[in-house]
């Protein structure tokens, strides 16, 4: 059985209103991480906010051991929640910040004091436990938020954007210190962000939504290399998967996405997956690390059209080279030719046969 | 970080803040001597700046047991009365110069006189005569103070708990025609107290609430409840609801969570309301008359006492002071809240 059940679950803010989020299902397991992402508006906190009770629900059920905490208020659905704004309390010290819900809770005065200084610990903030927020900084004030919401003991952590308040490099570092906290209390936890990266380095599995609906659930590896719809593949990676509008025509036994610049062989496992769209569009989508590049005429396996490199974009580590294919802006990233000079004319090739396809009308993947 | 002044920059804005400092400083100071003078320093001319605390009197050993009381207004001794009945000499001290000495005891002051020729006496003024003569004169005055206190805290309570309601209401919910209820609330300040207090009359007439301090506080509530609400919304919008939203999250039913976050989050801005409320409430006075018969303010009366008498103007002036402290205390009490509110606090 799972920890915490989602099923079929629905928000409309107002009656007529659209769908905020459209028939969502999920499943998770206890001690997992699970980081909500998508762009801003598909609905990702409006769904945690409904799981804390802060946001009523429209449609569906939310069970956590199997019972459903729909009738429950938020304080009796044993969930605990860091917010954008670390909502910290600006008139209490951080001590009485910590101990809010233990005073609630009725604890006892010796065990409130313990509980909130190995909470403070857990987060290295025992030195602050006197001060008032205003007197801290912004790194401070999360790590706050964090010793409270691991305070109460919950069942379910939910996080909605805590780190996107904070500056870039104390970003990265908060992260790991979430991620080790995580590991550490082995707590169930479900955190929100629009931010790739982050969802990338702190997930078990990645649920990508976008206008209400999950695109896809998996580990970061899979929503990356195995993209279940064009919005994934295009919303994930920097920079994004590279997009062709081909045609698919027969080629001798097998078949060809051809479109004014190039004809590529797709590939065998592809052919009967795509045999139905003979003669009909699709989108076809090559990740830029899998765009290999070659001396202009060289024709390789996986050819696919000469072009000329617009820009280069060095990275330290590797280089995006920028081509222009008829208005379509393509991107290589490359390792190999980090020193290339724009103007150039090259072969550009799609590697290893790491091609995706789409139909065109649902985004839905074709394989 | 402050630019510094050159020195005639520095002059002029010395001498701009000294003139300032005067039109506040001196007419506050001479009203409070006028509070403190007796009745022979109120025809003096020029007054003092200062109020004394004694009175000097020359005295002379008359025929008969009587004595001659001379007095220094300025241009010398004069002769201002010869008596030597100790009831008349009492009731002349203290009426005129409110010493309260028995007359026995300055015909036994005046007795040395009789021998060593005439000498100056010095007696202490009874600081606070102005005030009892004022509760003397005034026979309603203690009950118009207790009505004033009355009335401003019904006035705070009632503007405080429906203003700022609707202060909470208007900052967290939308609903129909938000706006036009807070233009609608704004014109409602708009209206002079005074404006209202004839239609007010008539309604509380028919209501049983004439002439009663829930009345005149229901009165002076119009324009501040719409004054708090207006304080408060900008307050509660100030509030990030996320930190409504974490107490609940974290513990806290609805009433728990305004009653341990939201109101002491908001408490500059209800500091701020009531002293408004209070300030309303406590100096008024033409609504007063308006409405109230018998159940008069302290306003009120000491403005009566003021347009009535010609020759007690310095009880009417120790009546304002009674009028102004509490006004004072109370806004001190309250300055450091206002102060926080509108000196940019994070919230």
């Amino acid at each position: 059985m799972s920890y915490l059940e989602i099923k079929e679950l629905q928000k409309r803010y107002t009656s007529s209103g659209p769908l905020i989020v459209n028939d969502m299902n999920l499943l998770i397991n206890k001690g997992e991480f699970i980081v909500f992402l998508g762009p801003s508006g598909c609905g990702k906190t409006t769904t945690i906010r409904m799981i804390s009770g802060l946001e009523e629900v429209t449609g569906g059920d939310i069970m956590i051991e199997g019972q459903s905490i729909l009738d429950k208020k938020p304080k009796d659905r044993g969930v605990s929640m860091i917010f954008q704004s670390y909502a910290i309390w600006p008139h209490m010290t951080v001590f009485d910040n910590i101990a809010y819900p233990l005073k609630l809770q009725k604890v006892s005065k010796e065990e409130t004091k313990k509980r909130v200084e190995a909470a403070a610990a857990a987060t290295d903030i025992q030195g602050l436990l006197k001060r008032y927020p205003a007197q801290m900084s912004g790194g401070q004030r999360q790590r706050v938020a964090v010793s409270r919401a691991i305070v109460v003991e919950p069942k379910i952590f939910l996080m909605d954007e805590p780190l996107s308040n904070l500056d870039a490099k104390l970003r990265v570092s908060m992260r790991t210190e979430l991620k080790n906290i995580h590991n550490k209390l082995g707590a169930t936890s479900i955190f929100v962000t629009h931010d790739q990266a982050e969802a990338m380095s702190l997930a078990d599995r990645i649920v990508i939504m976008y206008k209400g609906k999950i695109e896809q659930i998996g580990t970061p590896m899979e929503v990356y290399q195995d993209s279940a719809t064009r919005f994934v593949a295009e919303f994930i990676g920097t920079p994004p998967t590279n997009f062709f509008m081909t045609t698919i025509e027969r080629d001798g036994g097998g078949l060809r996405a051809m479109n004014e610049f190039f004809r590529y062989q797709v590939p065998k496992s592809l052919v009967s997956a795509l045999t139905p769209y003979l003669g009909q569009k699709v989108e076809m989508g090559v990740r830029p690390e899998f765009i290999s590049i070659s001396p202009e005429m060289a024709r390789t396996e996986g050819y696919l059209a000469d072009v000329e490199i617009h820009f280069v974009e060095p990275q330290g580590s590797h280089s995006i080279l920028i081509l222009d294919m008829g208005g379509n802006e393509i991107k290589i990233h490359t390792s190999r030719y980090m020193d290339i000079q724009a103007g150039t004319k090259i072969s550009i090739n799609v590697k290893e046969e790491r091609v995706m396809f789409f139909d065109c009308d649902t985004g839905v993947r074709v394989k | 970080m402050m630019d510094r002044l050159s020195i005639v920059q520095k002059t002029v804005v010395s001498i701009f803040l000294a003139g300032m400092m005067l039109l506040v400083v001196v007419p506050l100071l001479f009203f409070s001597t006028v509070a403190f003078s007796n009745a022979t320093e109120m025809s003096e001319f020029p007054k003092n700046l200062f109020p004394f605390f004694n009175v000097t009197v020359l005295v002379e050993a008359a025929d008969d047991g009587q004595y001659e009381i001379f007095y220094d207004s300025g241009e010398g001794y004069e002769s201002i009365i010869t008596t030597g009945k100790a009831d008349k000499l009492e009731k002349h001290f203290r009426r005129q110069y409110s010493v309260t000495v028995s007359g026995e005891q300055l015909l036994e002051d005046f007795a040395r006189t009789q021998t060593e020729g005439p000498q100056e006496f010095t007696y202490k003024k009874d600081v606070f005569y102005n005030f009892k003569q004022f509760f003397n004169i005034v026979p309603n005055a203690a009950s118009a103070l207790k009505n004033s206190i009355i009335v401003s805290l019904l006035t705070i309570l009632i503007s405080l708990s429906i203003g700022s309601l609707a202060g909470y209401a208007m900052a967290r919910f939308s609903f129909k025609g938000k706006s036009q209820f807070n233009v609608a609330m704004l014109i409602v300040r708009m209206f002079p107290v005074v404006g209202i207090s004839i239609p007010m009359a008539v309604m509380l007439i028919k209501m049983g609430l004439y002439d009663t301090l829930l009345g005149l506080a229901l009165l002076y509530s119009v324009p501040n409840i719409a004054l708090t609400a207006w304080i408060t919304n900008s307050i509660f919008i100030g509030i990030n609801q996320e930190l409504e939203e974490a107490s609940m999250v974290f513990g806290a039913g609805r009433f728990q969570t305004f009653m341990r976050v939201t109101l002491p989050l908001a408490f500059p801005a209800l500091a701020a309301s009531s002293m408004y409320s209070f300030l309303t409430a406590w100096n008024d006075t033409i609504s007063a008359l308006i409405l109230t018969n018998e159940n008069q303010t302290l306003a009120l009366v000491v403005y009566k006492a003021i347009g009535t008498t010609s020759s007690g103007i310095q009880y009417a002036a120790a009546g304002s002071i009674v009028l102004i402290l509490p006004a004072l205390v109370f806004t001190f009490i309250i300055r450091k809240y206002i102060g926080q509110m509108w000196g940019g606090v994070e919230l």
